[in-house]
């Protein structure tokens, strides 16, 4: 009898198939998947042999390391949280990792790992500074900026949707359905569908928060967000007696006038500085660029090439080293 | 509820299990308790206006045949309306703490229930020969009348007074808040049908008041068809034959090809559609006007067809076979062929108690275009209570004519020649009049004004550029053309059984994910507004 929908059931077999693989196989590649970087792990994996692995801050990948838990004696480890701008042109070209290698060539044992994650606003960042105090560092760096809140907001609520257990909600449970949603939605809707198009009329929740992007008052709201996540960033630091590095954002512009590009202090530049005491310092972009010619330094507006990144590199060395020394110093004394 | 709603699955889950668990007596009152469940949950005020419609032509039916029911039967029924009513209303006042709202409601029902078996008796007084016709044309006149106050009344009276603007006169009334019974317009149309059925002799009158209900609100297909025959549906829901695994085979298939015409197919197209023709009024570029009428061509296709496809399924499952209601209608050799493919139930219904009425094919050749114009008026008319839709018919009807007097286009249409360009060379004529239609009667849902715009809009070539948004089209109709094509000889998509196993495996998955990737938009269905 069972012949006649022997079809509909080799379907329904292949499905719950590679639901069930991908679930298992892929354990550490899905987790946190559908959480948009609001994961609580923040995509950072402990395996059973004590070593770290940066796999997956939710829809986003990080820079692929890993690395020992147990960080070794006489060893400063840095870890830099921010988003496209740090995360770099590559892992290797980005100021993370030669900040490291500076370091290292001066005498100071280092390892720098690379949190920047493209897109990230501060809602996020603070998710993955907080799993990065517990992987023993020794210095942090948070990269600050003001330009990714409306996408921390949309991946909140797509974290939040499909959440509860309603019916409607079920064939979103599956990880195949869902990512499948996913890739529709950020490579087919997003990319496809103008702006005006897709914000005609609430197509459903997420939709809604797009449409109210174009309200005047976000934008305020939004300053005052990062206000307030940035200090509770720092305070979170401060408490775990951890030095932090804050780096204020710097925007490359042409002007109009004349179609020479320059550099334009942010509002950042003062509020970083207004955070400054003991144990937290700033190292605004913009005096770091000033004097230094900005297109061949710059890929666009936020983001650098890699002697740009060099460059930033070299000033956050020159201003941690001794940091970097009292702190190995302090280690040794304190086992 | 709409059979996207995420209850319409554990409701058609559950009857079809009960459903078969039942003895045949058990299976009819079921299906009328799920169907008017399946109603109420629009608008429960509304049910009592399909229980009228269901009383008139069930005692009209038997009348009609000249049958009188006894006189308690006469009095009770037409009372059910009101006693719905007052339920609701006790309800309602029990609920809220407050004081009954649907007192015209309330009191046009007791009017019913009062009148109806005066004139019932009434009828039964004259002559027996004529008597058939009168029940017939009073049957007629009461479903009319239903339609006409609930769909067209204030589009007569704005109608009405705009008209009388042009001479000088002005009118002014407040316009009634009439809300549009979901299905109003299909139910009224197979309740009728049946009782012209019964006075041409093709079928004997139902006896049974509760299988009737059940043949008019039967839920698959009572909020928007496809509209079915007596002779046709009345005795499957009469005699359902043992279970069969079959049943469920077909009914998934449809079920699922419904899914992705509707969700998949239309509701994405409706983006680009909805667009065009509701935030720009019609007011835009070349390439977005030529997009915008494109993708609603296939939103409509897809919404209906889908809406028909899921209906069919839904039926499936019960054992029940409704009838195919569109066979690949963008492929039609000209607009004959077109109507022979697109809503087939409504077409056939106009040709079978309208056109044919009218003198049909008879008479001189004058006779015979005035009979399919009045007919396509008449069908644009049941699309909307909106002078778009009356052009949107009218404009169907010219073609029909433009063929018919035209040899060259009549040769085109011809399916019986051999000349291999004839085929596709008629089918792009007619996909691009089809087209432009389609326009007209989208403007129909906005302003006339939105036409004109759209018109224009052929004109201008500077503005956002719709080549992505072509690219997002053409994601959302290769898929359903590339099922046609494997479907071309059944002129249905659900038809795949003839393929191997293993290929049905992979469209059924496709098919599936392709559905579940575009689940959360929540369009409803075009033809509930009808």
């Amino acid at each position: 009898m069972l012949r006649s929908i022997s079809s509909f059931l080799i379907c329904v077999a292949l499905l719950l198939a590679t639901e069930v693989s991908v679930r298992y196989f892929l354990a550490d590649n899905v987790s946190g998947r559908f959480q948009y970087g609001y994961s609580p792990t923040a995509g950072v994996v402990y395996e059973s042999d004590g070593t770290v692995k940066l796999v997956r801050a939710g829809g986003r990948t990080y820079r692929p390391q890993s690395f020992k838990l147990k960080r070794d004696p006489g060893t400063i480890r840095i870890f830099t949280v921010g988003d496209s701008v740090p995360r770099g042109p590559s892992l290797k070209g980005a100021y993370p990792y030669i900040l490291g290698q500076i370091l290292n060539e001066k005498g100071i044992k280092t390892e720098s790992f690379n949190l920047g994650t493209a897109g990230y606003g501060v809602r996020r960042c603070h998710v993955v500074l907080k799993q990065a105090l517990t992987l023993h560092p020794s210095l942090i760096i948070l990269h600050v900026n003001d330009s990714n809140e409306y996408e921390d907001e949309r991946e909140w609520n797509r974290s939040q949707e499909f959440k509860s257990w309603a019916p409607k909600n079920w064939l979103m449970k599956s990880f195949i359905i869902r990512r499948l949603y996913e890739i529709k939605t950020e490579q087919i809707f997003w990319p496809l569908l103008p702006d005006v198009v897709r914000n005609q009329k609430d197509l459903n929740d997420f939709d809604a928060k797009l449409a109210a992007l174009y309200n005047a008052d976000k934008e305020k709201q939004w300053d005052a967000l990062v206000r307030q996540e940035t200090e509770k960033s720092v305070e979170t630091v401060v408490a775990a007696h951890i030095p932090l590095i804050l780096i204020s954002r710097v925007t490359a512009r042409i002007l109009p006038q004349d179609g020479t590009p320059h550099l334009e202090k942010s509002w950042l530049n003062d509020f970083c500085e207004s955070l400054v005491r003991p144990g937290v310092y700033h190292i605004p972009m913009y005096e770091v660029f000033k004097d230094q010619p900005v297109l061949p330094l710059f890929a666009d507006s936020a983001h650098m090439h890699e002697p740009g990144h060099k460059i930033l590199a070299e000033a956050i060395a020159a201003r941690i080293e001794p940091l970097a020394r009292e702190i190995i110093a302090l280690q040794e004394k304190t086992p | 509820m709409s059979f996207t709603s995420w209850l319409y699955p554990f409701l058609l889950g559950s009857t079809t299990l009960l459903y078969w668990l039942l003895p045949q007596r058990g299976r009819v009152l079921l299906l009328l308790g799920v169907s008017y469940v399946f109603y109420a949950t629009w608008d429960p005020r509304f049910l009592a206006l399909l229980i009228a419609s269901t009383v008139v032509d069930f005692l009209g039916g038997l009348a009609i045949a000249g049958e009188r029911r006894p006189w308690y039967e006469v009095i009770i029924l037409p009372w059910i309306p009101a006693l719905w009513l007052t339920l609701h209303q006790a309800s309602f006042v029990w609920a809220n703490s407050g004081k009954p709202t649907g007192v015209t409601s309330f009191a046009t029902a007791i009017i019913f229930a009062i009148l109806y078996p005066f004139f019932y008796n009434q009828i039964f007084q004259i002559a027996e020969k004529s008597r058939p016709r009168v029940f017939l044309i009073f049957g007629i006149i009461l479903q009319l009348t239903l339609l006409g106050y609930f769909k067209y009344f204030n589009f007569f009276c704005e109608s009405l007074s705009s008209g009388l603007q042009l001479f000088g006169t002005s009118l002014s009334w407040t316009m009634l808040r009439i809300i549009l019974p979901v299905g109003i317009s299909f139910y009224t149309f197979q309740s009728m049908a049946y009782a012209i059925d019964v006075y041409r002799g093709k079928i004997t009158p139902c006896r049974n008041f509760t299988l009737f209900a059940a043949f008019v609100s039967f839920f698959p297909q009572l909020v928007a068809g496809p509209i079915e025959r007596g002779a046709h549906l009345l005795p499957q829901i009469e005699n359902t034959p043992s279970f069969k695994i079959d049943y469920l085979r077909r009914g998934m298939r449809y079920v699922l090809v419904g899914y992705f015409l509707k969700i998949y197919v239309a509701d994405n197209c409706a983006i680009l559609a909805d667009y065009v023709f509701h935030v720009t009024k019609g007011a835009t570029t070349a390439p977005w006007a030529l997009l915008g009428v494109v993708a609603f061509t296939f939103q409509i296709y897809g919404d209906f067809a889908g809406y028909t496809s899921i209906a069919r399924g839904s039926a499936a499952f019960l054992g029940i076979d409704l009838i195919q209601n569109f066979r690949f209608p963008y492929i039609s050799r000209g607009p004959s062929d077109f109507w022979n493919r697109w809503h087939i139930s409504l077409s056939t219904w106009f040709r079978d108690y309208v056109y044919i009425p009218l003198g049909g094919n008879r008479g001189t050749r004058a006779e015979v275009l005035r009979n399919l114009i009045m007919t396509m008026f008449l069908a644009g008319l049941w699309h909307g209570a909106g002078w778009m839709f009356v052009l949107w018919g009218l404009y169907h009807g010219l073609l029909l004519v433009v063929y018919r007097v035209t040899p060259p286009l009549r040769n085109l249409e011809d399916s019986t020649a051999s000349l291999w360009w004839r085929r596709p060379v008629s089918a792009l004529l007619m996909f691009i009049l089809v087209v432009f239609g389609w326009a007209i009667f989208r403007c129909g849902e906005e302003t006339p004004a939105a036409f004109i715009s759209w018109l224009y809009s052929f004109g201008n070539f500077s503005g956002l550029s719709a080549s992505k948004p072509f690219v997002w089209l053409l994601i959302h109709v290769v898929p359903l053309l590339l099922l046609q094509s494997l479907t071309t000889s059944e002129c249905d998509e659900a038809r795949i059984e003839y393929l191997p196993q293993w290929a049905r495996c992979i469209i059924y998955i496709i098919l599936f994910l392709l559905v579940a990737s575009s689940a959360v938009t929540d369009q409803e269905f075009i033809y509930f507004q009808f």
